[in-house]
């Protein structure tokens, strides 16, 4: 048993975090919150350039060909950057889907042209009200009646998110027998299930990175002579943050794998990481702001780029509730 | 990442598994002497089968199992419901710690009676006014030619009723700062002047003891690890007792299922707020579960074990606190009754474990003390102010 990522996985995150930290400062965030697109391609292209989008895709159809599990720890780095990008739709979800279960000639058409940055396909699964990106994007993956389709045949209505670095919408879509991806019901449900866990990654990432920040700040803030970060109350709890966060992980990236390898209990898994995580994430959210104090409370400092992204995915692809409602289910039904 | 089992490790389960479901007694509740020795039967059967210490070295009687193999035979024997392990202090901490410490006459004298089981042991650390705060320990050890004088007293003793054997430590130096003093000791518990006074626990168990010294004669030869060098071996016996808790997401998971039943029993699995809870305490032993999986691949693969241990221990003992809280909530008004009552449902079972659950916040460090350890030697926060160097109570 290895419950462990191999060597390659590990460069690739430690590569992302380079890039990511390099490429998006806060200061870009800040940029992309104000600008209308809220998006450039040619950020995006110089994001495919490095093999990041097409971590998912196999490599004869110009991908990386790794799985879920290494794209977990990607989706980390996504979310410690505050990545303002559709990254988690295309690259994590979009991708393998089709990879796995569309068709050769479809495969042929999309998957390179999405590892090259080309393409842009978002996601609407599970009869989620909102979509992002759908203003960039060149097709929508959606479930409708119980089956995906691949259609790019879509209106979108612009909304506002909380977290001015999303563009989200609510969209119509138009599908027939000629857009049907599958109408496996196990295709189906798997899909889902890759999009909650890839979630729960990203909000990982979102809770170790406000963590971090926490840290610093009350190792240097000083009151009544001493940094705040030695007083047992502060101590607690950022305690109890790394304690959800950091276990947390491993919750997800075991998800990941039964995703990967569509084990027999990765519907538990996955309810399992994903209702964790978003428990975790707003500990850590809760958290961060707490030991900050005013400070993280004003719209100059940085926190709250991170704390909003992550108020609007704690509740994307099942809230908390909903994840251990689907476990009960399992358990007591 | 994979997780799949080697054929090896099946084959260990399967033997394992095969043994344990032909032998496993089941025993009364250990509430006297007489239940005690049917204990120790069971420990000795586990002996003669090769399985009571399968982690120790081939050379001291073990099987040199690694920590996967381990975890398999940990997982079983929840499993398969086996009796809870008379001398774990022995086998588990004392041992261990000879092993690193004792020297070859030390091991030959007392790894074999752990082993046997003929030797139960008991742990001396925690005094009145040594808690948490392990350091202050004021049972003194005086050297007098060649034996140690001891006078003072231990407290929660867990096992301290029958155990033949103590390992405590003791202060032989005043004259330096608190942990430079401390020397770690094993004591004969017939020696004459040693008192045990079972304490009483809050479930009306008798699991621990006091145990008192006066003018106990210890030969100067049973020192550990060197004289006023107590503390880096307490520090090793403390680091197998934060250890990763092998299988006990296995002991967790079936008293989960036992909530599940209680659940049914009393009619509320359509409850939307029970349902919610019994869903939230499943998902946090699965979390436990993968985080044990982490950490043993981490150990397996060379890294050792650090602080996290003390997400590990807080994760737990929480969840075991909160898994026996929910099973009292589930049973409303019936909660009030003592496992004595007619009406009790399941036996008061409920009762018994939720009461114990509740000192898993407490021992081998409490969740406060678990809390300071995270926040500074994970998180790397500034240590609280102390006391001046040499300050002493």
């Amino acid at each position: 048993m290895q419950f462990d990522f191999t060597d390659d996985a590990k460069d690739l995150a430690a590569g992302a975090r380079e890039f990511l930290t390099g490429e998006y400062p806060p200061s870009v965030i800040r940029e992309v919150w104000e600008s209308d697109t809220g998006r450039d391609p040619k950020r995006w292209q110089q994001l495919a350039e490095t093999g990041f989008v097409g971590v998912a895709i196999p490599e004869d159809h110009g991908g990386l060909g790794m799985g879920d599990v290494e794209m977990s720890l990607l989706l980390e780095e996504a979310g410690r950057a505050n990545l303002p990008e559709p990254f988690l739709e295309v690259a994590a979800v979009a991708a393998p889907t089709i990879a796995d279960y569309d068709s050769e000639a479809l495969k042929a058409e999309w998957l390179p042209k999405i590892a090259a940055g080309e393409a842009i396909v978002t996601i609407q699964l599970g009869g989620a009200p909102l979509v992002a990106d759908a203003h960039v994007a060149d097709a929508l993956l959606v479930e409708v009646d119980g089956a995906l389709h691949l259609t790019t045949q879509f209106s979108s209505t612009p909304q506002v998110s909380l977290d001015g670095a999303r563009r989200v919408f609510t969209v119509e879509a138009t599908t027939g027998p000629d857009t049907l991806l599958t109408d496996d019901p196990a295709a189906v449900a798997r899909t889902f299930d890759r999009a909650a866990t890839a979630t729960a990654a990203w909000l990982n990432g979102i809770g170790q990175q406000v963590l971090e920040m926490s840290v610093a700040y009350v190792g240097e803030r000083e009151q009544f002579g001493r940094p705040v970060g030695s007083f047992q109350a502060v101590k607690h709890l950022l305690a109890e943050t790394v304690l959800e966060v950091e276990t947390s992980r491993a919750a997800t990236w075991y998800a990941a794998y039964a995703v990967q390898h569509d084990t027999d209990d990765r519907v538990e898994a996955v309810s399992v990481a994903k209702s964790f995580a978003s428990d975790a994430e707003r500990t850590a959210n809760t958290n961060a702001l707490q030991a900050h104090g005013g400070i993280g409370f004003t719209w100059e400092h940085d926190l709250h780029l991170w704390l909003k992204r992550g108020k609007a995915l704690e509740g994307a692809h099942g809230t908390a509730s909903w994840h251990r409602e689907r476990i009960a289910a399992l358990i007591l039904d | 990442m994979d997780l799949r089992e080697t054929p090896e490790m099946q084959a260990f389960r399967e033997e394992v598994s095969t043994w344990l479901a032909a032998n496993v007694p089941d025993l009364p509740p250990l509430e006297g002497p007489e239940e005690f020795e049917l204990y120790r039967a069971w420990e000795r059967k586990l002996y003669e089968a090769g399985y009571a210490a399968i982690h120790w070295p081939k050379a001291f009687g073990g099987r040199d199992a690694d920590l996967m193999t381990q975890a398999v035979f940990a997982e079983e024997y929840a499993r398969a419901g086996g009796p809870a392990r008379i001398n774990t202090l022995g086998l588990g901490l004392a041992g261990p710690t000879l092993m690193v410490h004792g020297t070859p006459e030390q091991q030959a004298q007392w790894l074999p009676g752990i082993l046997s089981c003929d030797d139960i042991w008991c742990q001396g650390f925690s005094e009145p006014d040594a808690g948490s705060d392990l350091a202050a320990i004021r049972t003194s050890a005086v050297l007098e030619d060649d034996t140690y004088i001891v006078n003072g007293q231990k407290i929660w003793t867990s096992g301290g009723r029958y155990a033949d054997w103590i390992f405590a430590l003791v202060r032989t130096n005043t004259e330096v700062p608190k942990h430079k003093g401390i020397t770690y000791l094993m004591i004969d518990m017939s020696t004459p002047g040693i008192e045990v006074r079972p304490i009483n626990q809050i479930n009306n168990d008798a699991g621990f003891a006091e145990v008192f010294f006066d003018d106990v004669r210890v030969p100067a030869a049973n020192v550990v690890g060197g004289v006023d060098n107590g503390w880096q071996v307490a520090m090793t016996t403390l680091s197998f007792e934060r250890g990763t808790g092998l299988g006990s997401h296995v002991r967790f998971q079936k008293d989960l299922d036992g909530l599940v039943d209680l659940v049914r029993k009393v009619g509320a699995q359509d409850d939307p707020k029970t349902r919610d809870r019994i869903a939230a305490l499943h998902v946090r032993n699965q979390v436990f579960r993968r985080n044990g999986q982490r950490t043993l691949t981490s150990i397996t693969n060379g890294k050792p074990v650090g602080p996290e241990a003390s997400l590990n221990k807080l994760f737990w003992s929480t969840m075991e606190r909160d898994i026996f809280e929910t099973g009292m909530d589930v049973m409303g008004p019936l909660a009030e009754l003592a496992p004595t009552a007619d009406a009790a449902l399941d036996h008061g079972t409920w009762h018994k474990k939720y009461w114990y659950s509740r000192a898993a916040c407490i021992y081998a460090g409490t969740t406060q003390i678990q809390k300071n350890i995270i926040a500074e030697r994970v998180l790397g926060l500034p240590k609280e102010p102390r006391l001046p160097a040499g300050a002493k109570k």
